[in-house]
């Protein structure tokens, strides 16, 4: 799709504002209402999925250029698809987060970037990861685990660890945990080592869709030319990405998050939780395992109409909205851990808050990135947990950010550390 | 860009640099298409408001009062919008300023005992209603819905809504209001005025809610306000609403004092009685013609579109074929929704015991499929959030509203032929030139106790179609000037499609003095318009309001 296939939408754009704020049926409190962190912290309209729509249609239409202020609106979203989920409680036919994925892949095109995500993408292009580290790096993590490399060996399920952990020194032992967990489980898991790569789904998030393909079409070559079926990964960008994006290439890979496949291991019997964690913790909903992480189904149809003016898709097309997303195993995972508490915060699942570290705001604009996080553990603070738990390395990075440069007395942990103390 | 670059740098200083822009494609996201929700006015395709010269977002009320004098200084028009609902908050002319009140969204007070809530602009009604749950109170949502300003509903417009019934109307509820003048200068409207607190609008203070609000409000034409006292009322349930379910389809299990009915009737003479009944009985929380927005025809396929997660519009055509739908339709096609709220147990079954006899009496029925209890959770979740109001642009993303026959019961529903059945028809033939949704001809939504709990139903007969379709959207043009036609050659009375084509014209500006004269001469009461133009010459002496407020010279 192209951005001026989305002109219907910005036409359509019913300026309703249910795209800043959570789905009203849940709001339970002031202090907790807002949905969009962009509209939240810049304030005019036009870092809202409505604003956006009226810029967008302002550029498509030349009553304006490009301008500083343009680009910050374009690139000031973590398209972490809030407004998504809010839209479509009353619009059955508008798409505002492709939209603004299509927005900043126009400006990309444009050569309307910023110097912060260049640099990255630049190196994305030549080391194949996010996270400025040399690409010779990539396997480090697993030094020492006896595990299978594909596709020297053969195994029925590829861990796909992802920039992050492979890359974050702080966060590299949830990694090596969650490694460690499936071997012990019994699972027959390989790693790509040195040879794993990016899965482009930040690049994709940022605008940057022809490093996306790149990164994608290399992936899957490598992928299909070890036989790989099966991956799981740790990591919720990586999840979507290999889950939504990777289709619309023409491939399907069975791809699980690790709190699917720990879920299905637990209830099997085969990861034993005995050990009690007396803790009270909240879970945080990534946005791309949660309201993102929805199955993909294939379409390909058009917009008819019905009764004169009802607008339907022939044929009938899926409707994403967060209605499907990865929102119990993790609670059922912390439900079946000993001593643990869970108590949940008051925006969840579909209408969780952001963490702020995506679309390329954590890169690009720092303050608004941190910011977020912080609205995030004020919130998590705010149900008296000891520990916000997440099953994203992108938020677990900025959450534990936003603690060291608040000073809140809250944990931040990946639910994989969890199950680790409990077996 | 027409502001000089040292007036421009006068407004920054109030407000500072990160909270005023003058970016040309920033300040085309505060236009308003006016080819879809124009309310209520066109369609016109493809025509926006004018683009204003900055935005600035005020912090505080000195702030905006110190805009406002700055304004008076420069002759530059000033907007103030809050929630940027509709084409009213918009500029109408060149040299205007767009006040966006978003930064001011505090909820100052929630007062238990004396039972009000002190509010600056940008709180919602979500909001305010999830706060003042939790003091056992709750709080009138509009007709546009959870998402809108209660202050801009309450000082501004004109404040009607599903929960009138027993919750107020906005003229009603406001208890005093921080004003910023026309002229800059700042006035604490009733009790608050007098140093006495916030309890009456009317005084001891000045007593100024008539001139700046009346009946339907100055619609932001009048200085700005910046705070506002709202009366709050009993809320016998639990905070916060236990929502469950898959989006959209959420529902709230609530207790058994709480309790949503879709009531049928054998015809309209049967509908009206039971109005007056319920009024006369003083029973209902929410009282509202409500699902019938998305048509008479289309409303029972809707309900179990909009209940169910896994369902789309595509289903729809499938959906009407259903014979259980096709039945619930048929039940609901003389319907409205009431909700029951009892205070007490003993509250709750006298009320209902009091409906089954106003049902038994005047033939009704409460709709039989809108008891199964997926469908009575989400509509009871449904009428008292409002959470869902925009689905009246679900279809094609475009809809307004026509005829708005309002007042008593009788009015639209009496007669061999009641009206509301003659607007149905006249609607249907044009539903079949393919431009507007063909919804069965009856969209007519509105509220069952218009003033004060009773006196006044409403019949907006809504009309969907595509802002993005010419032909659609022209077509609906047609309609609603054959429609207004229709309306006067009954002696019906202005209908609401045109209800505000003396302030705003076809190009998105203000209308010709000439035509703007014309159509508020013909209407209700010309002296008392000339009477407020008296009232604009004073409070706005250097004209930098807009044609919104009513006046005739």
């Amino acid at each position: 799709m192209a951005l001026e296939d989305y002109l219907p939408d910005m036409e359509r754009c019913s300026q309703c504002s249910y795209c800043k704020w959570i789905p009203f049926d849940q709001v339970k409190s002031w202090r907790f209402a807002d949905g969009c962190p962009s509209i939240a912290y810049n304030n005019f309209l036009s870092y809202s999925a409505r604003g956006r729509f009226a810029v967008a249609l302002s550029l498509l239409n030349k009553q304006s250029t490009y301008t500083d202020r343009v680009v910050d609106i374009i690139y000031k979203c973590t398209t972490c698809g809030s407004c998504d989920v809010s839209d479509k409680i009353c619009r059955y036919n508008l798409e505002p987060l492709e939209m603004i994925q299509e927005l900043k892949i126009r400006a990309v095109e444009d050569d309307q970037v910023l110097p912060a995500h260049t640099a990255v993408i630049e190196h994305l292009k030549k080391e194949n990861n996010m996270m400025m580290a040399p690409a010779a790096e990539r396997g480090d993590w697993a030094k020492g685990l006896d595990v299978k490399i594909i596709p020297v060996e053969k195994a029925e399920v590829l861990f796909h660890a992802g920039c992050n952990y492979s890359n974050d020194k702080d966060l590299q032992a949830t990694a090596r945990t969650a490694l460690t967990i499936l071997k012990n489980a019994g699972v027959d898991v390989g790693i790509m080592g040195n040879e794993e790569l990016c899965c482009g789904g930040r690049a994709y998030d940022t605008g940057y869709k022809e490093e996306f393909t790149r990164l994608a079409e290399k992936n899957i070559k490598a992928w299909k030319a070890a036989g790989v079926k099966t991956i799981v990964t740790p990591c919720a960008d990586g999840y979507h990405t290999i889950m939504r994006l990777y289709p619309r290439l023409g491939v399907n890979f069975e791809v699980y998050h690790t709190v699917q496949y720990f879920d299905r291991l637990i209830k099997e019997g085969k990861i034993k939780l005995s050990k009690s964690v007396p803790m009270r913790v909240t879970y945080h909903d990534p946005c791309h395992l949660g309201r993102r992480g929805e199955p993909y189904i294939p379409w390909e149809g058009k917009e008819k109409k019905v009764k004169g003016q009802v607008i339907v898709y022939e044929p009938r097309k899926p409707r994403y909205n967060g209605a499907w997303g990865v929102y119990e195993p993790p609670r059922d995972i912390l439900k079946s851990i000993p001593g643990i508490e869970l108590v949940e915060m008051e925006r969840i699942k579909e209408y969780a808050w952001c963490c702020g570290a995506g679309g390329g705001t954590r890169e690009a604009y720092p303050d608004f990135s941190n910011w977020t996080a912080t609205e995030r553990i004020e919130e998590a603070k705010a149900t008296g947990a000891e520990a916000l738990v997440t099953a994203c390395p992108w938020c677990e990075r900025n959450f534990i950010d936003a603690v060291n440069s608040t000073g809140a007395d809250i944990k931040v942990m990946d639910i994989t550390d969890l199950i680790k103390q409990a077996i | 860009m027409v502001l000089k670059r040292e007036i421009y740098k006068e407004f920054e200083n109030i407000v500072g640099a990160n909270n005023i822009s003058d970016d040309e494609a920033l300040l085309d996201s505060y236009r308003y298409p006016l080819m879809h929700t124009a309310i209520h006015l066109g369609p016109y395709y493809r025509v926006y408001t004018p683009r204003g010269e900055a935005v600035l977002l005020p912090g505080s009320a000195e702030e905006v009062q110190a805009i406002v004098k700055l304004c008076n200084k420069h002759k530059v028009r000033v907007k103030a919008s809050s929630t940027f609902w509709s084409a009213w908050g918009y500029p109408m002319e060149d040299n205007t300023i767009q006040l966006d009140m978003r930064r001011m969204n505090r909820i100052l007070e929630i007062d238990e005992k004396n039972m009000f809530a002190v509010v600056e602009p940008h709180v919602i009604g979500a909001t305010l209603q999830a706060e003042a749950m939790k003091h056992g109170l709750n709080t009138h949502i509009h007709g546009p819905g959870a998402s809108c300003s209660c202050l801009a509903s309450a000082t501004a417009l004109n404040g009607l809504g599903p929960d009138t019934a027993y919750l107020g109307h906005h003229s009603e509820n406001m208890i005093g209001a921080e004003w910023v003048m026309p002229d800059g200068e700042m006035v604490r409207v009733g009790s608050v005025g007098s140093g006495l607190g916030w309890f009456y609008s009317e005084g001891p203070g000045p007593s100024l809610k008539g001139l700046i609000r009346g009946m339907v409000g100055s619609m932001g034409s009048m200085g700005v306000f910046t705070k506002c006292a709202i009366k709050l009322h009993p809320w016998p349930g639990p905070a916060p609403f236990p929502t469950d379910g898959r989006p959209p389809a959420y529902k709230a299990v609530l207790p058994d004092n709480l309790m949503s009915y879709t009531l049928g009737f054998p015809d309209w003479e049967a509908w009206a009685d039971s109005c007056y009944l319920i009024w006369e009985a003083g029973i209902g929380y929410v009282a509202h013609r409500q699902f019938n927005m998305f048509g008479r025809d289309l409303k029972g396929a809707m309900v179990r579109i909009l209940s169910d997660p896994t369902k789309t519009l595509g289903d729809i055509v499938e959906l009407l074929k259903d014979p259980e739908v096709q039945k619930m339709t048929e039940d609901m096609k003389r319907d409205y929704q009431i909700v029951l709220a009892g205070m007490t147990p003993r509250d709750i079954e006298w009320q209902e015991k009091v409906l089954d006899r106003i049902l038994e009496k005047t033939g009704g029925w409460k709709v039989e499929g809108m008891l199964e209890p997926n469908l009575h959770d989400w509509s009871l979740l449904y009428m008292l959030r409002l959470g869902h109001k925009n689905l009246n642009l679900v279809y094609g993303g475009g809809y307004d509203g026509c005829f708005g026959i309002g007042g008593t019961p009788d009015f639209a529903t009496t007669g061999e032929y009641p009206r509301v059945e003659q607007a149905t028809d006249f609607k249907k033939e044009w539903e079949k030139k393919g431009n507007i949704v063909a919804a069965g001809g009856d969209g007519m939504m509105g509220g069952i106790g218009g003033m004060g709990g009773g006196g006044m139903t409403l019949w907006e007969n809504f009309t969907h179609f595509d802002p993005h379709d010419k032909a659609s959207t022209e077509g609906t043009y047609e309609f609603f000037n054959a429609t207004s036609e229709y309306g006067k050659q009954k002696g019906w009375g202005p209908g609401m499609e045109k209800m505000n084509d003396y302030a705003r014209w076809t190009d998105g500006r203000t209308t010709p003095k000439e035509i703007r004269n014309k159509i508020l001469s013909a209407g209700g009461q010309p002296e008392a318009l000339r009477y407020q133009r008296k009232f604009y010459e004073t409070f706005n002496p250097n004209d930098l309001g807009d044609s919104y407020y009513r006046t005739l010279d």
